[in-house]
């Protein structure tokens, strides 16, 4: 494997990532309009130059819908206590069936993040339900993975290297 | 589109980020968390532009976005689609969120990285309510029962003094606010004054702060409410920012011997412009310890009780002075022997007022003062009438709409914290006395002596 071929997500950084981040998707349709969506959590592959984000069926829809027509998509992480916050952007998401681990890993990323984001005013309970979706489609039944390869990754923390691809201000 | 945003509007403030996705002309979505969105009326928000950035170059080149928000007591999640319209860089919208982004910015440790570079004016297309469970919500007051019984109050209000008193009572009793102050704004309209304050250690009567200068004052200045929820004791936009006053040349000339009240740990602020016919007169001002603690409903509650006080005082100012016949005079108690008179000083130049050494006010409300106690020691009057005192040329009232009723209720109220010896007792209409208890010395100090 060559220099710039190599992943530029450390290892640390993508066990940072998979921790108690809000996550959110943003993909488009054909006329170029966006669609937005919470994500359940994420995980990163071994070598980690695929990244896979967990979404509700119910509350995703139009986001699934836009992956499967283009495979445009964008992600970003926002650490609640920090605000710093990181973009993901890919050409080739499309969706995959849940992996091994996958159901456990979306549970405990809603306990990290209740935890993470509870000591700043947000009743836990509250938060659980941010990520429940409706009665109607219990879990796993709900839950959707997308994966894609980050094709340009950007920090985002507010300020004046927001916007910057990652490997400049790493 | 069957959701309103009018309904949702808590969803707006922050308490839970929102995030906004765009697209670029390429077909590359973009995503990324937004500081403010900003309600502006029932079709249109506005989001803050800071940087430059690529939701920016997105939205100038591809104007449709969609909005993530979250309701902070409901756990109920909503879509927007919006079209954004233009970029606003001054007046009462950009001003609003500018003061509301400079707590946030406080809030979130980033003072001096957050600047508010426009106000993005975006039509809601479509409000989507995403799917999930929610959790009931109670709101703390139920503004609309709350406003009828506060607005009953005032009407009966006969004085500028029960205006005052029943205003600050009703945000007590039927808003739970408790600690609030009414400012007036100064007839020369470079800066208010503090005319009545509730749950405040010092009452503060007679302080002043620039306009422009902090929540208050930008409130005042852009003529527009402003609504903080997250605030921190070093916030760019806390109360007492003199240096700004400094720069503009007020330093001088604000009385900063009288400290304007404040809570020490304010985390929401609220300022709301006092108006009538188009003209500012004041301003109301709450805050509150708890974050987030004034919703946008209160907002329109409150604005709503600012413009009926404006009114209010506008009748009272308008109102041909009523005035019953005069009372007889009672001249205070003669000295008492061996009994020390009290030192009067007025300074000409600011008309400033010292009793004993002791600080007591300036400005129009000091000139008043300083003609009625000449007029006792001269011709031992103790009666006055307000008819008189706006027409007195020792009174140099800055403008006919000044509120001369503001000026002597400033005094009375000063003279009584004070626990001075002179006291102003209402009569009757339009009609006051003092009491003087001891013997009075007055001592003029010329313009060219201050400085010794």
């Amino acid at each position: 494997m060559n220099e710039t071929s190599r992943s530029p997500i450390s290892a640390a950084f993508a066990t940072f990532l998979e921790g108690g981040m809000s996550i959110n998707v943003a993909a488009r349709d054909a006329r170029n309009l966006p669609s937005i969506a919470r994500a359940l959590g994420c995980r990163f592959s071994l070598d980690r130059r695929r990244l896979t984000v967990f979404l509700s069926r119910a509350q995703a829809a139009a986001v699934l819908a836009d992956v499967r027509a283009n495979g445009a998509v964008a992600v970003v992480f926002v650490e609640p206590s920090t605000h710093k916050s990181w973009q993901f952007k890919g050409g080739d998401a499309r969706e995959e069936p849940l992996a091994r681990g996958d159901a456990g890993r979306i549970r405990s990323y809603v306990e990290t993040f209740v935890r993470d984001v509870t000591p700043l005013g947000h009743p836990p309970d509250l938060i659980r339900l941010l990520f429940a979706g409706p009665r109607e489609t219990p879990p796993p039944d709900d839950w959707a993975a997308v994966t894609f390869t980050p094709a340009a990754v950007f920090t985002q923390t507010p300020g004046q290297a927001a916007g910057k691809p990652l490997r400049d201000v790493l | 589109m069957s959701l309103r945003i009018t309904a949702l509007r808590e969803c707006l403030d922050g308490a839970v980020p929102a995030f906004v996705a765009t697209c670029a002309p390429d077909g590359t979505p973009n995503i990324t968390a937004i500081s403010q969105v900003q309600y502006v009326d029932g079709e249109h928000v506005a989001l803050s532009y800071q940087f430059f950035n690529k939701t920016r170059r997105n939205l100038l080149a591809n104007p449709v976005l969609r909005l993530m928000v979250v309701h902070p007591r409901t756990a109920a999640q909503y879509r927007l689609t919006l079209r954004y319209l233009r970029t606003e860089t001054e007046g009462p919208l950009f001003e609003a969120m500018k003061a509301k982004l400079a707590g946030i910015a406080s809030h979130e440790g980033m003072a001096g990285v957050f600047k508010l570079q426009g106000s993005d004016l975006c039509r809601i297309l479509d409000i989507e309510r995403v799917a999930g469970e929610t959790v009931p919500y109670q709101p703390l007051v139920h503004a609309l029962p709350a406003l009828r019984t506060a607005l009953a109050r005032l009407a009966a209000a006969q004085d500028l003094e029960s205006l005052l008193g029943r205003a600050l009572e009703s945000l007590e009793r039927e808003f739970a606010v408790h600690h609030a102050m009414i400012l007036m704004l100064d007839a020369r309209g470079d800066r208010l004054y503090t005319l009545a304050s509730r749950g405040y250690e010092a009452s503060g009567i007679g302080s002043e702060i620039a306009l422009g200068d902090g929540v208050i004052g930008v409130c005042a200045a852009a003529g527009t409410p402003i609504r903080i929820g997250h605030l921190t004791s070093d916030a760019a936009y806390g109360r007492t920012v003199r240096a700004e006053a400094e720069r503009a040349g007020l330093g001088g000339l604000l009385d900063t011997r009288i400290p304007l009240p404040g809570l020490p740990a304010s985390a929401s602020q609220m300022a709301l412009p006092i108006q009538a016919r188009g003209r500012l007169l004041g301003v109301l001002f709450v805050e509150s310890p708890l974050d987030l603690r004034f919703s946008y409903d209160d907002e329109d509650a409150l604005a709503i009780l600012a413009g009926q006080v404006g009114l209010a005082l506008q009748d009272l100012e308008g109102s041909p002075e009523a005035e019953d016949p005069p009372p007889a005079e009672h001249p205070g108690p003669p000295a008492r022997n061996g009994e020390r008179p009290l030192v009067v000083r007025h300074f000409a130049e600011d008309d400033s007022i010292f009793l004993d050494g002791d600080y007591l006010i300036k400005g129009v409300a000091g000139s008043i003062f300083w003609a009625m106690v000449r007029d006792h020691v001269d011709h031992q009057r103790t009666a006055f009438s307000n008819r008189e005192l706006r027409l007195d040329p020792r009174i140099r009232l800055p403008d006919l709409s000044d509120n001369l009723e503001a000026r002597l209720v400033l005094l009375g109220r000063r003279l009584v914290e004070r626990g001075a010896c002179v006291r102003m007792e209402k009569t009757g209409r339009g009609r006051f006395q003092l009491r003087i208890g001891r013997a009075l010395e007055l001592v003029e100090v010329p313009a060219t002596l201050r400085e010794s």
